[in-house]
């Protein structure tokens, strides 16, 4: 691993700025910093697959509804407690995922994203005529236990998995597996000629995706207390969680955190001046702008700007 | 140290197209083979069917006797047999240290994480094939044609192979990169290394091989002693473009 210890350093401030943050801000601001954190959470699982591997997924949702239908009718049908619901989750989005998705990891390009794509939709269309009564159909469900009161006690609860998460990724990312991620990115055929099991790793990276995602998508649904589908897989939230993690840096870990933030503020102030959905041509022209002028994201920007040098990945 | 190859009618056909043609040779262990032939003769795509990017669609491809047909490009390279490109394809945004450290990677996904890279064996790889260890946190791009090449050679050397297939290893090199380049197989060659060889540039491709196959259309037309096969009539007509 190439770690120092002023990585640490960045890491331990950066932690202990986050969970300063309540005593500073207003609760309203901190509603919105929750979503910002599941919106990084759900960011750093679609870097960890299409980010570093360059297999663009355009259904996340899909591996984000498994985890949360799952919990969501284990504790309301069921009577689950949620720390068993939860576990049971994360382990069927990854199974769930891979069952499907793994044959679509031998295809390449807009296919494999096309496909991730079409899984979203078939799920969508799923939940609402598959059994509506576990589901709870069109409408989902509501009445859901949630994991804490107050705007402070839900900021804590996202914020300590949204950095958990994030430096396990970071920790894992530093190791040979990330540079070999990263190298599939690049040259998919040079790894293979590598002597690499190209498969294995894309399986490893979709497992890892999955299990955050699922995490993710569970823990959310908790924190809301209530599931509808419409909003789940709503393609404007595909595009949130890739537009996210493109504008704030793909292939690094605080990128998606940055794009998240940045992405969930705006919208969030914009709401006043454009309530429908205009904002989204003013993210989609910002990140245009972003993405043209610096492809790496505003974490390589921000680099740029403070140590006036090249971006290395 | 040392593979021995063996090629049995190999037939591969794209649609219509019979790109290699019942192709059948043997290279024994430490020897090196130049293969030569015109362009399009099939020379590279006999390379991608030892390799297994294109399996062929006839034939059988033995490595010291055992058949590797039904195996996966990195099962052919644990069996000892490693490959470079005739476009040079470096992972781009990476060192020429992580470069290396790609075709150095164990099999397991729990030793990746678990176990550092190994600097020490990355810089000795490095300095076999002659990039300095002022070039090793250098990216491809900042690399000359003459590097790129060594780096290819080095991330391919770094996957322990037996016999290395060199694919128009001294395209686009200066007269001072090609010595180089010689000097390196030459090199490998005293330590026991298999090597078959592609190159146009017979003037450089003739010290370093003891043996030529010169195929033409994707069938062997000659093969034996090199300067036998340089002087065969077959091989020059089809040079010549009148075979």
């Amino acid at each position: 691993m190439n770690l120092r210890w002023h990585h640490f350093a960045l890491w331990a401030l950066f932690i202990v700025g986050m969970f300063a943050l309540p005593q500073f801000v207003s609760n309203g601001t901190l509603r919105t910093m929750i979503f910002a954190n599941f919106l990084a959470i759900f960011a750093i699982s679609w870097d960890t697959l299409s980010g570093r591997t360059g297999y663009i997924s355009f259904g996340h949702p899909f591996l984000i509804g498994i985890g949360a239908y799952t919990t969501a009718i284990l504790t309301h049908r069921f009577d689950f407690p949620v720390e068993i619901s939860i576990p049971i989750a994360v382990i069927a989005t990854m199974v769930g995922g891979l069952i499907v998705l793994l044959p679509a990891l031998r295809i390449k390009g807009s296919y494999f994203a096309l496909v991730t794509l079409a899984m979203m939709e078939l799920v969508y269309q799923l939940v609402q005529v598959v059994r509506p009564d576990l589901t709870g159909g069109t409408r989902g469900m509501s009445g859901l236990p949630t994991l804490t009161r107050g705007a402070a006690n839900g900021y804590y609860m996202s914020v300590s998995l949204m950095l958990a998460i994030a430096l396990s990724m970071w920790l894992i990312m530093k190791t040979r597996l990330g540079t070999a991620l990263s190298a599939i990115g690049m040259n998919e055929e040079a790894v293979s000629g590598s002597g690499l099991s190209v498969t294995k790793l894309k399986m490893t990276a979709f497992l890892m995706s999955a299990f955050i995602a699922g995490l993710g998508g569970a823990v959310y649904i908790h924190y809301l207390g209530s599931i509808a589908p419409r909003a789940l897989f709503d393609i404007n939230f595909v595009f949130t969680i890739i537009v996210a993690a493109l504008i704030g840096g793909a292939g690094t870990t605080i990128g998606p955190i940055a794009g998240a933030f940045f992405l969930t503020f705006l919208l969030e102030y914009l709401r006043p001046w454009l309530p429908g959905a205009e904002r989204y041509m003013v993210y989609s022209g910002l990140a245009l702008l972003i993405y043209m002028y610096q492809p790496k994201g505003m974490w390589a920007l921000m680099t740029q700007a403070t140590f006036k040098s090249k971006i290395r990945p | 140290m040392s593979a021995k190859l063996e090629i049995r009618n190999l037939v591969k056909k794209f649609g219509g197209l019979t790109a290699t043609n019942d192709v059948s040779f043997t290279i024994e262990p430490g020897q090196s083979v130049g293969l030569i032939g015109p362009n399009g003769a099939g020379k590279t795509t006999i390379f991608s069917q030892i390799m297994g990017e294109h399996p062929q669609t006839k034939g059988e491809i033995l490595i010291d006797g055992k058949e590797i047909s039904h195996l996966a490009t990195p099962q052919r390279i644990h069996a000892g047999v490693s490959r470079t490109y005739q476009v040079p394809r470096p992972f781009s945004e990476m060192s020429v240290a992580e470069n290396i450290r790609v075709g150095l990677m164990p099999d397991s996904i729990w030793d990746m994480i678990t176990r550092g890279p190994n600097r020490e064996r990355e810089v000795e790889i490095a300095s076999a094939i002659g990039l300095g260890e002022d070039q090793l946190e250098r990216l491809p791009s900042e690399l000359s044609m003459g590097d790129l090449r060594k780096l290819e050679m080095a991330r391919t050397l770094a996957t322990s192979p037996r016999l290395m297939l060199l694919d128009e290893v001294f395209a686009g090199l200066t007269v001072n990169e090609i010595a180089v380049i010689s000097d390196l197989v030459q090199s490998m060659r005293d330590d026991g290394m298999t090597f078959l060889i592609v190159s146009h540039d017979l003037k450089a491709l003739e010290p370093l091989v003891d043996h030529a196959i010169a195929i033409n259309h994707g069938e062997v037309i000659a093969q034996g002693q090199y300067q036998d096969v340089m002087g065969s009539d077959i091989v020059r007509a089809s040079y010549l473009g009148t075979a």
